[in-house]
C-alpha cells in the first residue's frame, strides 16, 4: 500500500522468493539494495550495510584497455582483473542466484549477475585476451554484421542495434547479452569488467527488434543512474577478488563526459498539505524524506540523490511523503463547492432522446467495432476516402469504418437465423476523408419496410422538434448508379430546409448478396451533427377543436406514375383552412382497374376551429377539391 | 267513491308481485300488465271520467303517484336481478390465467448506454459537466501534452505501445485523458468535467481485453483541490452507482500525467470485501487509475501550476457494466448479438 505490489511469495529451498511488481519509473528498486532502502523507509528500520574494501594492484587498468564511445552510452566504466581462478561459485552464491531464477555459470559470471541483483546495475565480463587491439568501441552495428551470443543463438544485426566491439568485430549486444567469442572460459587469464550506462531508448528498441529480452535489457530500458556503474564495478571486482582470487588492476577506465549531480528542490509545507488534503508534521516529513535517501536542510531544500531519476518536481516529493505516510490516513473531504451548475451537454441530450425514441419504436441499440476490412471498404467503394491503420490487429480490422451500415449488415447476417425481423440502430463515429470523423445515426429494418422506415423518420424528426423536413428522390449520376449500395428507385434523400441531412433506402441486391443476407433491408443514415443543429425543444400545445369533424372519402383514379405527393398538394391547396387532415388509406392497382393506372383513396377530415361546419360548406369544399383534381388529364374522382 | 279504485290494495298487490319476480322476463310481464298501453293503470285513468268532476283531480294525482312508485320499484328490482345474473355468470365462467401473456415487441438500449447514463447523471449531480472529444487524436493530445514524450514506451508502435496508429498520421485515442488537455486548452479553471468515450488498444482480445471499449475520464481543477477531495468524490460516486456502502483504497502507482498517482480500488460489491471469485479473494476491485494533475500537464495547457491544482481519474465504463450486470466476457458488448442485447 506504500510502494509496490507483491505478486507472489514462493518457497525455494530454505529460502523465500518474493515476486514484486516494481513500478516502471522506480528503477532504483530493481535490486535488493533498492528494495531494502524502500522497506527501511516504510517500516522505519535502519538499514544494515555490508562493509567491504577493494584492494588494488600496482599495474594500471588503463594500460590494458581503452574505451571509445561513438554513441548510445552515457557512461562506460571498465576494470581489469588478472589471474582469476575460474571455477564453480561457492554454495551461498549459487543458491542465491538460483532462488532468483538465474543459472549459475562460473564464479566470475555469477558475480556480475549477483551484483546486478544486489545493486540493479547490469555488468558484463569479457575475456580481455579475446578483445583485439585491447580496444572497446561502443557503436551501432553495421548492416549484415552477425553475432553469436553466449547462449549460442546467432543474430543478424543492423544499424539500430548498439554493440560493444573491438577493432574488428562485435563482442557483445550492448546492454542485452554478451558474445560467445569474448566470453569467460576456464582458460581465461585476464578479465575485463564492464559496468556501463546505455541509452534506454536504444536498448529498448534494439531488444524489441531482435526479440530478445534479458535481465540487463529490461533494466537499461527503464533508465538507470549513471553514478551506479562505479559502485557496482567496485563491488564486483571485490567479490571476484574474494571468490576467485583475482588481482584487480589499479583504477578504472571511465568514459563519463557529462557527470550527473544531485538536484535540489524547495519543498513548501503548505503545498504538501494543500495537495494531499491532510496536515503532516514537519518532523514526520523530514523523517520520511531522509529515510528514502533524500538530504533535507532546515529550510526544506531537498537534495535528490541521482538514483531517484523519477523525482524532479515538488509534486514528486509530495508523492513520496504521501505514500510513505499512508494514503489510507488521508480522510475523505468534500471539496469546497462554489455554487455553479454544470452546463448541459446538448449533443448528449439529443443523443439520449433519439435513442429513447427509437427504442420506443421497437429498435434495439447496438455498439459495433469502429473497424472494417479492406474487403468491406471495396464492397462499399470507399477506397479513396477510407482511413487505414498502420498496425491493425487483424485483416478484418484494417480500416476505420467509413459508414455504420457495413457492420449493421454484419449484425443482420449474424442474427438472421434467430429472429424473424431485425430492427437495430447505432449512433457512433464514422471516419473518412479529410474531415476525418463524424457522428452519425444509422437505423436498419429488415423486410419490405420502406414506408415503415419513412414513418419512423417522420416520428423521430417530429419528436426532435423538426417540422420542415421532406424527402427528395435519389438521382444518382450514371457513374454512381453503377456502384450504388442503394436500390436505385427505393431510396430518398432526407432534407431539412433544403439541406440534406441523411438518406433513406433499400440496400441493393448486390450488397445484400455480398453479405449473405436473405431478406430485404431498409436503412436510414442521418448526419447526427446536422440533426442536432435543427433539433428544438420548443413544443406548443395545439388547441383541440370542440366542434364536430366531418369525414368524407374520395378515390382518385390516375396514371401509375403520378406521385402521391402531387395529389396531396392539390387536395390541400383546394381544401383551405377547414380541411384539417388528409389520410391516404388505400392504394389499389390490378383487377377492375385499367393497366398503367392506380386508384388512391383518401379520407378527408373537415373541421373548423370556431364553429360547426354545415354540410353545405363541406360539400362546397369537397366539390372544389374534385374540380381541381379532375382538371388534370386522365384523373378521375369517385366519391 | 275512491274505494272503487282501491288503489292501496292494488299497490300492495303489484308490490308483492314485483318482489316475487325472479327474472327480467317476470318484470316485463308485470310492466305490461299494469303500465303497458292496455295495462291496469291506463284503465284506471280512463275510469276517472266516471267520477264527479270535483274528485277527478285528486284521484288522478293518486294514480300518478302510484305509477311513479311502480316505475321506481320496477327499476330497482330490475337492477337487482341484473346484478345477480352477472354475478352468477361470472361465477360460472372458466378463465385460465396461466396462459402466457402477450408481450409487445419493444426496443432495447445497449447496456453501456444505460450505465453511461447513470454514471453521467451521478457526476452531473455532483457538479461535473459531461464533455466529449474526438476519437482520432493527434500525438500531441494523446501523448506529448500528457507528459508522454517521444520515445516513451507507451508510444512504441511495436510491442509495448498498444496504440493504433493511422497510416496518414494521428492515432486512435488510447485513453480519454486526451480530452482533459483539449478542455484545459480552451477553458479556464475552476473546472469539473467527466468525459465518457470509446478508447482503442492494439492488443489481442480475450474475455477481459478488447481493442475498443469505453472509459470515463474525470477532471477537477481549482485552487486547492486535494487527494482528500478525490477520495470523497470517488467514494460518493461508487456508493451511488452500486447503491450500497463501499470503501475506497488508493495504492501508489505511476502515470506520466499525474503526480502523485494511484490505483483506485473499491471494496468488492459482490462479496462486500469478504473475498470471492470476482475480486480474486482480495476483497477489492481494481476500478481505475487516478492522481493529481502533473505540473507539466498544466504547463502544456498554458495554465500556471503554481496557481492551479486538481485531480484526474479514469475508469472503465465497460468494466462497470460487466460488474453491474455480471457479464463475464467483454467481447459481448461489441458482438451485435441480439440474444445478448435484448436482455437489457
Amino acid at each position: 500500500m506504500h510502494s509496490f505490489e507483491v505478486e507472489e511469495i514462493k518457497k525455494s529451498g530454505k529460502d523465500f522468493a518474493i515476486d514484486i511488481d516494481v513500478l516502471p519509473n522506480r528503477t532504483d528498486c530493481y535490486s535488493h539494495f533498492g528494495m531494502a532502502r524502500e522497506i527501511s523507509a516504510i517500516l522505519g528500520y535502519k538499514m544494515k550495510e555490508e562493509k567491504w574494501k577493494l584492494k588494488e594492484e600496482n599495474f594500471k587498468a588503463k594500460d590494458f584497455i581503452s574505451v571509445k564511445v561513438k554513441e548510445g552510452c552515457q557512461r562506460y566504466t571498465a576494470r581489469v582483473i588478472f589471474d582469476p581462478k575460474i571455477d564453480q561459485s561457492p554454495d551461498w552464491l549459487r543458491e542465491r542466484l538460483e532462488v532468483c531464477g538465474l543459472k549459475p555459470i562460473n564464479n566470475v559470471v555469477d558475480v556480475t549477475n549477483y551484483v546486478m541483483l544486489e545493486f540493479g546495475q547490469p555488468l558484463h565480463a569479457f575475456d580481455l585476451d579475446k578483445i583485439e587491439e585491447k580496444e572497446i568501441i561502443v557503436r551501432k552495428a553495421k548492416k549484415g554484421e552477425k553475432i553469436l551470443t553466449l547462449d549460442e543463438e546467432e543474430y543478424e544485426l543492423d544499424k539500430e542495434i548498439l554493440v560493444i566491439a573491438d577493432s574488428k568485430k562485435p563482442v557483445a549486444l550492448a546492454g542485452i547479452k554478451g558474445g560467445k567469442n569474448s566470453g569467460i572460459s576456464e582458460k581465461t587469464k585476464r578479465v575485463l569488467l564492464e559496468s556501463a550506462n546505455f541509452e534506454p531508448l536504444i536498448i529498448r528498441r534494439g531488444s524489441a527488434k531482435i526479440d530478445l529480452k534479458t535481465d540487463a535489457s529490461v533494466r537499461f530500458s527503464h533508465g538507470l543512474d549513471p553514478n551506479l556503474t562505479e559502485i557496482a564495478i567496485d563491488r564486483a571486482a571485490f567479490l571476484i577478488q574474494e571468490i576467485a582470487q583475482g588481482k584487480v588492476a589499479k583504477g578504472m577506465v571511465d568514459f563519463y563526459p557529462e557527470k550527473v549531480y544531485p538536484k535540489k528542490i524547495k519543498l513548501e509545507k503548505e503545498k504538501v498539505e494543500s495537495l494531499l488534503g491532510i496536515k503532516i508534521a514537519p518532523k514526520e516529513i523530514f523523517r520520511i524524506l531522509k529515510s528514502l535517501g533524500f538530504k533535507v536542510d532546515k529550510k526544506f531544500v531537498v537534495e535528490i540523490p541521482t538514483f531517484r531519476r523519477d523525482v524532479s518536481f515538488q509534486e514528486d516529493l509530495i508523492e513520496e511523503i504521501g505514500r510513505v505516510y499512508g494514503y489510507e490516513k488521508i480522510e475523505k473531504k468534500f471539496p469546497k463547492q462554489t455554487l455553479s451548475l454544470p452546463n448541459k451537454n446538448l449533443d448528449l441530450f439529443w443523443e439520449n432522446m433519439t435513442k429513447d425514441i427509437l427504442k420506443e419504436l421497437g429498435f434495439t441499440e447496438v455498439y459495433n467495432y469502429s473497424f472494417v476490412s479492406k474487403d468491406d471498404v471495396e464492397k462499399f467503394h470507399f477506397e479513396k476516402e477510407a482511413i487505414e491503420l498502420e498496425n491493425p490487429v487483424s485483416a478484418s480490422f484494417q480500416f476505420l469504418r467509413p459508414s455504420l451500415i457495413i457492420n449493421l449488415l454484419k449484425n443482420v447476417y449474424k442474427n438472421q437465423n434467430f429472429f424473424k425481423q431485425i430492427k437495430i440502430f447505432e449512433i457512433g463515429k464514422i471516419f473518412k476523408g479529410e474531415k476525418k470523423e463524424k457522428k452519425v445515426l444509422t437505423c436498419l429494418m429488415t423486410g419490405e419496410t420502406f414506408f415503415e422506415m419513412k414513418g419512423t423518420i417522420d416520428l423521430l424528426l417530429e419528436k426532435l422538434g423538426i417540422s420542415n423536413f421532406y424527402y427528395d428522390s435519389y438521382r444518382p449520376t450514371p457513374e454512381a448508379t453503377k456502384i450504388s449500395v442503394w436500390h436505385l428507385k427505393r431510396s430518398a434523400e432526407i432534407k431539412v430546409d433544403g439541406e440534406e441531412i441523411g438518406f433513406l433506402g433499400e440496400i441493393s441486391k448486390k450488397i445484400l448478396d455480398a453479405y449473405q443476407i436473405k431478406e430485404k433491408v431498409v436503412v436510414f443514415d442521418i448526419d447526427f451533427e446536422k440533426l442536432v443543429n435543427f433539433a428544438s425543444e420548443e413544443h406548443e400545445y395545439q388547441p383541440i377543436s370542440s366542434f364536430p369533424a366531418v369525414i368524407r372519402d374520395i378515390s382518385v383514379l390516375l396514371p401509375k406514375k403520378v406521385l402521391v405527393e402531387e395529389v396531396l398538394n392539390k387536395i390541400y391547396q383546394a381544401g383551405g383552412e377547414n380541411l384539417r387532415d388528409v389520410d391516404l388509406f388505400d392504394i389499389y392497382e390490378g383487377e377492375e382497374i385499367p393497366e398503367e393506372r392506380k386508384s388512391l383513396s383518401f379520407r378527408l377530415i373537415f373541421q373548423a376551429k370556431d364553429r360547426a361546419l354545415s354540410s353545405k360548406e363541406v360539400e362546397e369544399v369537397q366539390n372544389k377539391i374534385i374540380e381541381i383534381l379532375e382538371k388534370e388529364k386522365e384523373w378521375e374522382v369517385r366519391k | 267513491m275512491a274505494r272503487k279504485f282501491n288503489l292501496k290494495t292494488l299497490q300492495k298487490k303489484i308490490q308483492k308481485e314485483i318482489e316475487e319476480a325472479k327474472t327480467l322476463k317476470d318484470l316485463d310481464e308485470i310492466f305490461n300488465l299494469y303500465l303497458g298501453k292496455k295495462g291496469e293503470i291506463v284503465k284506471l285513468f280512463k275510469k276517472i271520467k266516471s267520477l264527479p268532476k270535483k274528485k277527478r283531480a285528486k284521484v288522478g294525482e293518486r294514480i300518478n303517484k302510484l305509477k311513479d312508485f311502480l316505475f321506481e320499484k320496477l327499476e330497482k328490482k330490475s337492477e337487482k336481478i341484473k346484478k345477480k345474473v352477472e354475478e352468477e355468470e361470472e361465477k360460472k365462467e372458466f378463465f385460465d390465467i396461466t396462459i402466457p401473456g402477450k408481450k409487445p415487441e419493444i426496443g432495447h438500449l445497449h447496456p453501456l448506454t444505460s450505465v453511461k447514463r447513470k454514471v453521467e447523471e451521478i457526476f452531473q449531480s455532483l457538479g461535473f459537466e459531461v464533455v466529449e472529444g474526438p476519437e482520432i487524436e493527434d500525438e500531441w493530445h494523446n501523448f506529448d501534452a500528457l507528459n508522454i514524450p517521444p520515445g516513451h514506451p507507451a508510444r512504441d508502435v511495436l510491442s509495448l505501445g498498444k496504440t493504433f496508429y493511422l497510416k496518414k498520421g494521428g492515432v486512435m485515442r488510447s485513453h480519454t485523458s486526451s480530452v482533459q488537455i483539449r478542455y484545459m486548452e480552451k477553458n479556464q479553471p475552476p473546472l469539473k468535467i467527466v468525459v465518457p468515450g470509446k478508447v482503442f488498444r492494439a492488443e489481442a482480445t480475450d474475455v477481459s481485453h478488447e481493442i475498443e471499449f469505453w472509459q470515463l475520464e474525470g477532471l477537477m481543477v481549482d485552487k486547492d483541490v486535494s487527494v482528500a477531495n478525490f477520495k470523497a468524490i470517488v467514494e460518493e460516486f461508487f456508493k451511488r452507482f452500486f447503491e450500497k456502502e463501499v470503501k475506497i483504497r488508493l495504492r501508489p502507482s505511476f502515470f506520466p500525467f499525474t503526480e502523485p498517482s494511484f490505483e483506485v480500488d473499491v471494496s468488492c460489491v459482490i462479496c462486500g470485501g469478504k473475498g470471492c471469485p470476482v475480486c480474486k479473494n482480495s476483497g477489492w476491485l481494481e476500478s481505475g487509475g487516478a492522481g493529481m494533475v502533473h505540473p507539466q500537464v498544466f504547463k502544456n495547457c498554458k495554465l500556471n501550476p503554481k496557481e492551479w491544482q486538481g485531480f484526474a481519474f479514469g475508469m472503465g465504463l465497460t468494466r462497470l457494466a460487466m460488474l453491474k450486470y455480471k457479464i463475464p466476457d467483454i467481447r459481448l458488448f461489441n458482438s451485435g448479438d441480439l440474444r445478448f442485447l435484448k436482455q437489457f
